[in-house]
């Protein structure tokens, strides 16, 4: 048996209160007058002079309940008579967690922590058990719980540091989990770390076990000077027609001023393109902007590198440029109709260059095969779908990938549809018939699929008003099978419905994209609206110049071969089961390409950073986190009730030794009473 | 006034808030009489009570010739009976009177007792007079038609006095009365019961009448405390230490064992003896006191 709060059993010196009232009250000092001793000096000398103990019974009851109060706040916990672990006697299991962020590349810490580990694995005992976890955002058990200080020591010499961050949550549910399962009775978790204050999110909802101890090794130094850069921001110019970039990099300092003017260069190709000077003393954060640049034809690696100081790994932001993607789109315009009907599109998508729209005009009867070529979207802008060759050209076009947006008015006639052959429409009886709404002021939009990306950015409260457009007319869509309706008016008939085609889509619009059939583009939502119609419509996906360390990069789907991975991939491969996922795990390039058969050009890069959170070296005080997790497990004790594990050792016994103190004070307080009572 | 007022004017605590002995007295008897059947002892008195036929023997002197000369009748006047007895207090004011568990001391039960007695015996054209003791005389105030308010006013300055003694105080009262009359003694009596008798057998010598009011405060009875300390005796300085727990029995048994031993001696001597708690209402001790003088006035 042993005891989880040993300190309470002090408490058993209370055994000699109820001794010291008695002998404290014998007789109390003050004198009481009293007319006449004359009967008292009758009564026998010696029963009045001395008071013996005479209940007997009410002492012992009363030390009997105290001694008993005492042991059951020592929380008494009887070990289990289970021969395997009696024969165990005192091992000990024991998990030494290392913490492998890149944190610990800050001067010596990493070798540090290796010999903090190395110290662990000397206090083995024989019968002990010993492993190893490496941590850093999550945890990997390097060796299982042994006794071969070989293996042990092989897994600490394999040991390379990490790129990503730190925390502790599973480290700490792993190395309880090895502990456990080790059958020992004696566990220990040792946390190997610089203790950085964000490797405690989450720690809330780690328990460590009762009985299991947690001994913190602290590498962190009380003081710390770092730099690293955290953002880099691209900017999209056009100067002259020309697209170029302007790269601006914000820089950080943690803890002391270090130095004055610290060098930042800003590397393209491998070449030095330009090259500025900082100083960080006076304030905690600069941003350096560097001059603008043209893009590249390709894709390019790129970076600003920061003069390197005690932690290199974050002095380098590494991003791929890459020329604008831009979205071309083709506005079929009505045959005999005048180029101001397109006003509002070609000024609503004449704006913004995430992505840049290219916009070019056409007359439905002058479209022609080629001038789908090079263009994303095609938009109907009250044009029938082209008949003939052109009609199956664009349907041609669409199955590859490409997006039309149709926007239907008064001269896109239910019989100018049907005649197209598109199937868009369907053959409903009503379908595509003038909805008038003048007599009632004109429809709204009552519904939309905030779910869908074309209105996903609308979804918060205050992120545009769809409610004030008036539509006095619009068409009526049928509903059809494979269509998806996107956003209806408020008598229930579709807005929006978008068809899959092959690999593209259609988005039909019911009413006009002008102000003739309503007011529409008179409301601030429409450009953000059009803007994302054409976005959708056109498949685009922006590609971030860099991903971060603990990312999984999903490869786009090739339509034959496989992704093969260049450096640093080379010798790991591909993950995955079709090989189209990639975890970052390390900072650098990451160059990809088909396997063979596809154009070396179709390669693909990724720049990977590390966390600049992890760059933050402040630290928590181990204690603090050790304290954390005690006041967890013993809130989970109190709380959770046990399984009926017969292994288990008796941890309950307390509550019963408090019921029977509560029973011996209860009958002590009858007894007492009744021979109170009886003495008058 | 409604019984249960009077009653409460009884009561000794509330008593003890009358500053007013005279009050207090009248208060008291008037309210105790009052709530009494009337029951008079015809006799000799100034105060005329009725007529009665003249028959043979009477004394002459005594017939209403003013009732003969309307009726022609002779009638003889009766008043109510007027002892012109002497009533001497013997108040204890020895340093054990001073004890109190509850408020009223023994002392201070005693001034109300022999206050409201010497109301009720003047009341009844009695002589009253006091006399204080402790281990002698302190106080005489002789028995006199005239002395009742010199009586409360000895009885509204006493305080408790030293050491307390039965025998020289009442052997120097027994020998200053000549007359017969009516002795109260008033005290708490922590004598020897032989040697008080002795002491109180002195005053019933002329065939005066001796009442004793045996005064003890509750918790000399019951002994309640429970708190082991030492105690020391109010008229002596001595100190014991007592563990109450232990001698309560023994106690009681003792102070039963006393009053009853005091009761039979003065009861073989026909000297009335009462034991009153100083919570007790003064009532109890003026029946008493009314008993005993309507026998005082027969046997007369």
């Amino acid at each position: 048996m042993r005891f989880l709060a040993p300190a309470f059993l002090l408490g058993v010196l209370a055994l000699a209160v109820p001794v010291l009232i008695h002998l404290a009250h014998r007789e109390r000092r003050e004198t009481k007058a009293f007319p006449s001793l004359m009967f008292l000096r009758r009564v026998p000398h010696r029963s009045v002079r001395r008071r013996r103990i005479r209940q007997w019974l009410l002492l012992s009851l009363r030390c009997a309940a105290l001694a008993l109060l005492a042991v059951a706040f020592a929380q008494p916990v009887i070990e289990s008579a289970n021969p395997v672990r009696a024969a165990a006697g005192g091992a000990t299991a024991r998990v030494v967690l290392v913490d492998r962020s890149y944190s610990m590349g800050y001067r010596d810490r990493w070798p540090r922590a290796l010999s903090a580990a190395r110290a662990v694995l000397d206090e083995a005992r024989p019968g002990d058990k010993t492993g190893v976890v490496f941590f850093g955002e999550t945890a990997q058990a390097a060796t299982p719980l042994t006794e071969d200080r070989a293996v042990l020591e092989a897994a600490l010499g394999d040991a390379t540091l990490g790129w990503g961050g730190t925390r502790f949550a599973p480290a700490l549910k792993l190395g309880m989990r090895l502990v456990e399962e080790s059958g020992l009775p004696r566990r220990q978790i040792v946390l190997v770390s610089d203790f950085q204050s964000r490797a405690l999110d989450g720690l809330d909802e780690v328990q460590l076990p009762a009985g299991t101890e947690l001994r913190p090794v602290d590498l962190s130094q009380r003081t710390t000077q770092n730099r690293g850069i955290t953002d880099v921001t691209l900017q999209r110019v056009y100067e002259g027609g020309r697209e170029r970039v302007a790269v601006a990099a914000r820089i950080a300092r943690q803890g002391e001023p270090a130095g004055s003017a610290v060098p930042v260069t800003l590397e393209l190709g491998g070449h030095e393109v330009d090259h500025r000077s900082v100083d960080l003393a006076d304030q905690g954060a600069v941003t350096v902007r560097f001059d603008p640049v043209p893009f590249p034809q390709a894709p390019q690696q790129a970076l600003v590198r920061l003069a390197a100081d005690d932690l290199p790994q974050d002095d380098v932001f590494r991003f791929v440029l890459a020329p604008g993607q831009d979205v071309s789109v083709l506005i079929v315009g009505r045959d005999g109709g005048r180029t101001a009907e397109s006003l509002f599109l070609r000024r609503a998508l004449a704006i913004g260059d995430r992505p840049r729209f290219d916009v070019r005009e056409q007359l439905r009867s002058g479209l022609r095969a080629q001038d789908l070529a090079g263009a994303s979207v095609v938009l109907l802008n009250d044009a029938a779908w082209p008949g003939g060759a052109n009609g199956q050209a664009l349907q041609a076009f669409v199955s590859r990938g490409g997006g039309v947006v149709a926007a239907l008015g008064a001269n896109t006639s239910p019989a100018a549809w049907a005649a197209s052959g598109s199937g868009v429409l369907g053959g409903g009886r009503d379908a595509g018939a003038v909805v008038d709404r003048g007599a009632d002021s004109g429809g709204t939009l009552a519904f939309l699929d905030y779910g869908h990306p074309v209105f996903e950015l609308f979804r918060r409260p205050r992120s545009g008003d769809f409610a004030s457009a008036r539509f006095l007319r619009y068409r009526r869509l049928p509903a059809q099978g494979e269509a998806s309706v996107l956003a209806r008016f408020d008598d229930g008939g579709p807005a929006l419905v978008e068809h899959r085609i092959g690999a593209g889509r259609v988005l039909v619009w019911s009413s006009s994209l002008d102000t003739l059939w309503n007011d529409f583009p008179l409301q601030p939502v429409f450009l953000p609206f059009l803007h994302r119609l054409v976005v959708h419509a056109a498949g685009y996906v922006e590609r971030p110049a860099w991903r971060q360390v603990g990312d999984v990069l999903e490869l786009p789907a090739l339509a034959k071969g496989r992704w093969v991975g260049l450096e640093p991939l080379a010798e790991r491969g591909l993950r995955g089961g079709n090989g189209r996922f990639v975890t970052l795990d390390s900072a650098g390039f990451y160059e990809l390409r088909p396997s063979e058969g596809e154009g070396a050009g179709a390669s693909l890069t990724v720049a990977v950073n590390v966390d600049p959170a992890e760059s933050d070296l402040r630290a928590a005080d181990p204690e603090e986190v050790k304290g954390g997790l005690s006041r967890s497990a013993s809130a989970a004790s109190a709380g959770v009730p046990r399984g009926a594990d017969p292994e288990e050792p008796h941890r309950d016994g307390w509550r019963f030794l408090l019921f029977t103190a509560l029973a011996v004070l209860a009958v002590e307080t009858a007894l007492s009473n009744r021979l109170s009572e009886a003495v008058r | 006034m409604p019984a249960a007022a009077q009653a409460r004017f009884l009561d000794p605590q509330v008593l003890a808030r009358i500053d007013d002995l005279e009050l207090l007295a009248r208060t008291v008897v008037e309210g105790f009489v009052g709530g009494l059947h009337r029951a008079p002892h015809v006799g000799h008195s100034v105060d005329f009570a009725e007529h009665r036929p003249y028959m043979p023997g009477d004394d002459v002197r005594r017939i209403d010739w003013r009732l003969y000369a309307r009726t022609d009748r002779y009638h003889v006047k009766q008043f109510e009976a007027d002892s012109n007895a002497n009533f001497l207090v013997l108040l204890d004011r020895s340093r054990s009177m001073q004890f109190s568990s509850h408020g009223v001391s023994k002392l201070d039960y005693g001034r109300y007792l022999a206050a409201c007695l010497t109301h009720l015996a003047r009341r009844q054209r009695d002589r009253v007079g006091l006399v204080t003791f402790d281990a002698d005389v302190v106080d005489f105030v002789p028995p006199s038609a005239k002395h009742r308010e010199a009586v409360l006013h000895a009885l509204a300055r006493l305080t408790a006095g030293g050491p307390g003694e039965l025998a020289q105080p009442l052997s120097k009262v027994a020998e200053a009365s000549r007359r017969r009359g009516i002795f109260v003694l008033i005290s708490d009596l922590y004598e020897d019961p032989d040697a008080a008798l002795r002491a109180v057998r002195q005053l019933a010598h002329r065939g005066s009448d001796v009442i004793v009011f045996q005064l003890l405060d509750p918790a000399e009875v019951r002994f309640p405390d429970d708190a082991a300390t030492s105690y020391e005796d109010l008229e002596t300085g001595e100190r014991m230490p007592v563990v109450p727990d232990y001698v309560r029995e023994q106690y009681r048994a003792l102070v039963a064992e006393h009053v009853a031993a005091l009761g039979r001696r003065f009861g073989d001597s026909r000297i009335d003896s009462l034991m009153i708690e100083t919570t007790t209402p003064l009532d109890q001790a003026l029946f008493h006191y009314l008993v005993r003088r309507q026998r005082f006035d027969r046997v007369r």
